[in-house]
């Protein structure tokens, strides 16, 4: 057999590759055979299905605080840039979401508000301190609405902590006030999402105060859902905690 | 007056500021008028007083003046929340545990910000005497059967306020990260509260433009300004992008508006009663 006729694979992330698609299209296409070496599957968890590239496994995306309020504003940036692809992901497969209608309504305004945020920081920002993450879902399934709701929840969860975390980085009030007022419709989010999730109960509002989470527990949770390398420079050496204290 | 034990009396980052300041207009910096009249007065107190505020825009009295106009709106709440649980029959019961769960809330917001008040060395003020009719305006509201509408929609009204006040109030704590940072877990835990109750009311959890929807006309002024597109210099209703996810009532609903203490002082005053 001709060597360009096997395909060899040995590891999963080359699965996902589009040029070893495009190999395994025309090795398909001429009878020929595809080799899977045992280091392909090593490194999958038994349950876990492969669905994209490993979180972290990209280029180092590296936020520097010596940038002042605009690392902030970065960091924020990352965020809202996930929150808006996932919401837009959700949005397309609605159709096999088994989300109702009332629900489906409110996730496309959230997607709507993310949108809004992300692009309004991209102006922000610039091209100077502008870039483009690359998201990855390995354990969503956006054809399960609790799956779709509860990632929703984790990320509207997460973007409150992590404004209010962050604020105390920031120097100037009007910064300040435009990460008031963009952090509270995520809180509200929240609360709707929640209230989808578990009607008239007191998940809208689990705790008597929201958490405020570093930079760096904020970036760890991220992670999960990113395949750039989050990294910070000049990271400040002290955060002050919030009244859960568990930032 | 022993200035150096007037000195020992005021935060040292107040001091390193004043002096820096003193150094600036002993260079022929110019100074505000009020500090103009107390060196003339020869008064020190009124002139630190004055100086301090020159150069320090967040002083410490600022922390506790916030903290204090906070402690009055959660009062407010509080005692709503209060007497709306307490009430027979006023609450739906399928609809209970969420008004349970905001009671709690706003009762541990007040004994919360009485702490850092105590913590700063000052007095919380005390509760004043609330009227829920608003003067008038909410005739006949007693937290009575029946009146379980207009309940929540003096719950949707508070809610709404208090995120806009906490809000506006946080460029005044911008040098306290501890009370800053307090203040926004609660800001957040309103913003939860609002979206839960307005859309309890059949509404969307976010204010679109600045639409009071059904709420009567006195309470306009806890949406006005709600419609402003302008943030940090870009207009995001004409972003590439927001035409086509929402348009411009999405680009006011993604962003939540402050409140000044005047403009929230306005709305809060006609719920305190006039002896």
């Amino acid at each position: 057999m001709a060597q360009k006729n096997t395909l060899v694979i040995s590891s999963a992330d080359q699965l996902l590759e589009a040029r070893t698609r495009r190999d395994f299209l025309k090795v398909l296409g001429v009878g020929g055979v595809m080799v899977l070496l045992p280091t392909a599957l090593a490194a999958c968890g038994d349950n876990n299905a492969v669905t994209g590239p490993r979180p972290g496994s990209g280029n180092a995306l590296t936020i520097d605080f010596a940038n002042g309020d605009f690392a902030v504003l970065q960091f924020a940036y990352a965020l809202e840039q996930l929150e808006a692809d996932f919401y837009t992901k959700a949005v397309a497969q609605f159709g096999s979401s088994g989300l109702s209608a009332a629900e489906q309504a409110t996730l496309a305004d959230i997607k709507n508000h993310e949108i809004i945020h992300r692009e309004f920081l991209k102006a922000a920002l610039g091209a100077t301190y502008g870039f483009t993450i690359t998201t990855t879902y390995p354990a969503v399934n956006f054809s399960s609405r609790s799956s779709v709701l509860g990632t929703a929840a984790t990320f509207e969860d997460l973007g409150v902590a992590a404004y209010n975390g962050a604020a105390q980085y920031i120097s100037s009030t009007d910064y300040l006030t435009l990460a008031g007022k963009i952090v509270s419709v995520e809180a509200r989010h929240a609360s709707a999402i929640h209230d989808l999730i578990a009607p008239k109960t007191s998940a809208f509002a689990p705790k008597t105060f929201d958490d405020a989470f570093s930079p760096t527990k904020v970036a760890g949770m991220a992670q999960g859902y990113i395949v750039d390398k989050l990294a910070f420079a000049n990271a400040p050496s002290t955060f002050v905690q919030g009244p859960n204290n568990n930032g | 007056m022993d200035q150096k034990t007037l000195y020992d009396t005021i935060d040292p980052e107040i001091l390193t500021r004043v002096n820096a300041r003193q150094e600036e207009i002993s260079k022929g910096a110019s100074i505000n008028s009020k500090l103009a009249a107390a060196l003339a007065l020869g008064s020190i107190p009124v002139a630190l007083a004055a100086l301090t505020k020159d150069v320090f825009a967040q002083a410490p009295s600022d922390v506790l003046d916030v903290l204090q106009f906070a402690l009055l709106l959660e009062q407010l709440e509080a005692e709503f929340y209060d007497r709306g649980v307490a009430a027979s029959g006023l609450i739906d019961a399928g609809d209970m545990a969420i008004f349970a769960q905001i009671k709690a809330h706003e009762d541990a917001h007040v004994t919360a910000i009485q702490a850092l008040i105590t913590g700063k060395g000052a007095t919380p003020n005390a509760k004043p005497t609330f009227d829920f009719t608003a003067h008038g305006a909410v005739a006949g509201f007693n937290f009575s059967a029946g009146q379980y509408e207009t309940f929540k929609a003096l719950a949707q009204a508070f809610e709404d306020t208090g995120v806009r006040a906490y809000k506006g109030q946080a460029p005044r704590l911008i040098n306290d990260k501890a009370v800053l940072t307090a203040a926004l877990t609660i800001h957040a835990v309103e913003a939860r509260h609002a979206s839960e109750i307005r859309r309890l009311r059949g509404l969307k959890g976010w204010i679109t433009g600045a639409s009071r929807d059904d709420l009567p006309a006195f309470t306009q002024g806890i949406y006005d300004g709600e419609d402003n597109v302008m943030q940090g210099g870009v207009d995001v209703s004409s972003l590439s992008l927001t035409a086509s996810n929402g348009g411009v009532d999405a680009a006011t609903q993604a962003f939540d508006e402050p409140l000044t203490k005047a403009q929230v002082t306005a709305i809060v005053m006609p719920f305190i009663a006039t002896s």
